[in-house]
């Protein structure tokens, strides 16, 4: 059996003494498309940030993280980038004072490897049209659906083997959603491996091939998209009520 | 009073003063603090040219970079100690910590250069130009030339470099920067040094004008803290600009009113501008620099 490319276990968040975060273990296969989905407030957004070593506020992080069989836990959120695990964090995804081009540069040059792909600017536009058209305008001048691709447009230029993205969907017309989430499905298909952090679990179901759903922060149901996405808990986590 | 010449004079203070707010600049622009220990850091580069020009016998042109090394060396210094309270933007901490490092500095040039007053002569500042009534010195020439040189300099760096790029990556969201893969802590670390070098480098060409003391340092800071507001916070055109105009101020106001009242005058006009503009002459100029 191969090893999974990301395996976490024991990881513990907490904010000011508050825990966010009980994670017993987690996994993504090479190539995976892992959703996790939950509630507000379930701690969707604190595991990715966790994994990625990352966030804004300055929350107490413990527990086991490897990226390719290599412990990354402890490693600074650049670093860790560097190694093939790259975050599309939700809300502030763009530098507003640079414009398209400029933000879709990259502070070091990665290197392809197996399972890495490093794209080219060119190879973003390709991927996102609509970015080549505004690829003179500030960050600051994109709407919130150009914003999301250019945060996904710029991590994939990193070379990740992982591809952390928290809420993409959020703000986004029910057609553009569609368009990022279709994205994924061809970047996963090309043998990207992602994390996906989806609100919209009937439109994360279609493109993940496990789910995690978490409640309070640990992890209560997990399994093949199209076994568990039936499951009551998924409705109830969303609506509130029993399916 | 001949009014060319005073003009001739604000150019050149306002160039001085320029040159010894442009590490600010940066500073303030990318890691979006302060360093109150500016003005001894001023006061060190003047005296470690002096010490190297005087004592140790370096050509000028060597004391100089010479200074500048140690300015890079002691911003590093700083930066080491406050790290952590530049990550987490904690203002008051950088504040007192940065008071304190100039009051160290100053306590530690007093002890090593006594309070003895000292002058710096430069081949340059005994060079003078005269043309008819008006006169400038090879000195004056050069710190116009620098300040000018280092403005495009720094302009072209951050505009059209990859370094440059990073660099502001980290001074519009160092958070978002970290996720670009950006090592957020080398660029910290890159802009004290480069403040601690600029200053000395101000410190280098300003000095053989004044008198150098342990006890100067004071007016400096004031004066680059009137230039980075005035310019805009960050914005290396704006800083260039209001040095000018603030030189040129002081040197017309002290000419036609009186040089006891400038520095009020000058706090006035920066009050008036902060109400009308609040952010400075380049407000509202997206990504000016």
């Amino acid at each position: 059996m191969t090893q999974p490319l990301l395996q976490a276990s024991g990881v513990q968040v907490a904010y000011e003494g508050n825990r966010a975060l009980e994670l017993a273990a987690l996994q993504v296969g090479r190539g995976e498309v892992v959703g996790v989905v939950g509630a507000n407030g379930a701690g969707k957004s604190t595991l990715v940030n966790a994994l990625a070593g990352w966030s804004r506020g300055t929350p107490r992080v413990s527990g086991e993280v490897t990226l390719d069989g290599r412990r990354i836990d402890g490693w600074a959120p650049h670093q860790r980038i560097r190694a093939g695990l790259a975050l599309v964090p939700e809300g502030r995804l763009v530098f507003g004072r640079m414009s398209v081009d400029e933000n879709l540069c990259t502070a070091f040059a990665p290197a392809e490897g197996p399972g890495r792909h490093v794209y080219s600017r060119d190879e973003i536009y390709e991927l996102f049209p609509r970015l080549q058209e505004r690829r003179r305008h500030w960050g600051l001048q994109l709407s919130g659906g150009e914003r999301q691709m250019l945060g996904i447009g710029r991590a994939l230029m990193m070379g990740p083997q992982l591809l952390l993205l928290d809420e993409p969907s959020i703000g986004l017309a029910p057609k553009l959603v569609s368009q990022v989430l279709a994205t994924l499905r061809t970047l996963a298909g090309k043998g990207l491996s992602i994390l996906l952090v989806e609100q919209n679990v009937r439109a994360a179901i279609e493109v993940v091939d496990r789910l995690v759903l978490l409640e309070r922060g640990r992890v209560v149901l997990e399994g093949p998209a199209a076994q568990v996405g039936n499951d009551p808990r998924i409705a109830e986590a969303y609506l509130g009520t029993q399916a | 009073m001949n009014l060319t010449q005073q003009v001739i004079n604000g150019l050149v203070l306002g160039h001085a003063y320029a040159l010894v707010a442009i590490g600010w600049t940066l500073l303030l622009g990318v890691a979006r603090l302060v360093n109150f220990g500016h003005g001894q850091m001023y006061m060190l580069g003047a005296f470690v040219t002096w010490w190297a020009v005087a004592k140790a016998g370096v050509p000028y042109l060597l004391a100089v970079p010479f200074a500048m090394l140690v300015g890079a060396a002691f911003g590093l210094v700083m930066q080491r100690v406050m790290l952590k309270a530049t990550f987490e933007q904690n203002l008051v901490s950088i504040m007192i910590m940065t008071l304190g490092f100039g009051y160290v500095l100053h306590g530690g040039a007093a002890l090593i250069f006594g309070s003895t007053g000292q002058i710096l002569e430069t081949s340059l500042s005994r060079h003078e130009f005269n043309f008819g009534d008006l006169w400038f010195t090879g000195q004056d020439l050069a710190i116009v030339v620098a300040a000018i040189v280092v403005f495009i300099c720094l302009k072209w760096v951050l505009d059209g470099t990859r370094i440059g790029r990073l660099v502001r990556m980290v001074a519009e969201d160092p958070k978002l920067a970290q996720l670009a893969g950006v090592n957020v802590r080398r660029v910290y670390y890159g802009v004290f040094a480069f403040e601690g070098a600029a200053v000395a480098f101000a410190a280098g060409m300003v000095a053989p004008r004044t008198p150098i003391l342990t006890s100067m340092g004071f007016e400096e800071v004031i004066m680059t803290f009137v230039v980075v507001v005035f310019g805009g916070i960050g914005s290396v055109k704006g800083s260039y600009f209001a040095g000018v105009a603030l030189g040129l101020f002081t040197a017309l106001f002290g000419a036609l009113v009186s040089p006891a009242y400038t520095t009020a005058a000058a706090f006035l006009v920066l009050i008036a501008l902060l109400v009308l503009r609040p952010g400075g002459l380049s407000a509202g100029v997206a990504g000016a620099h």
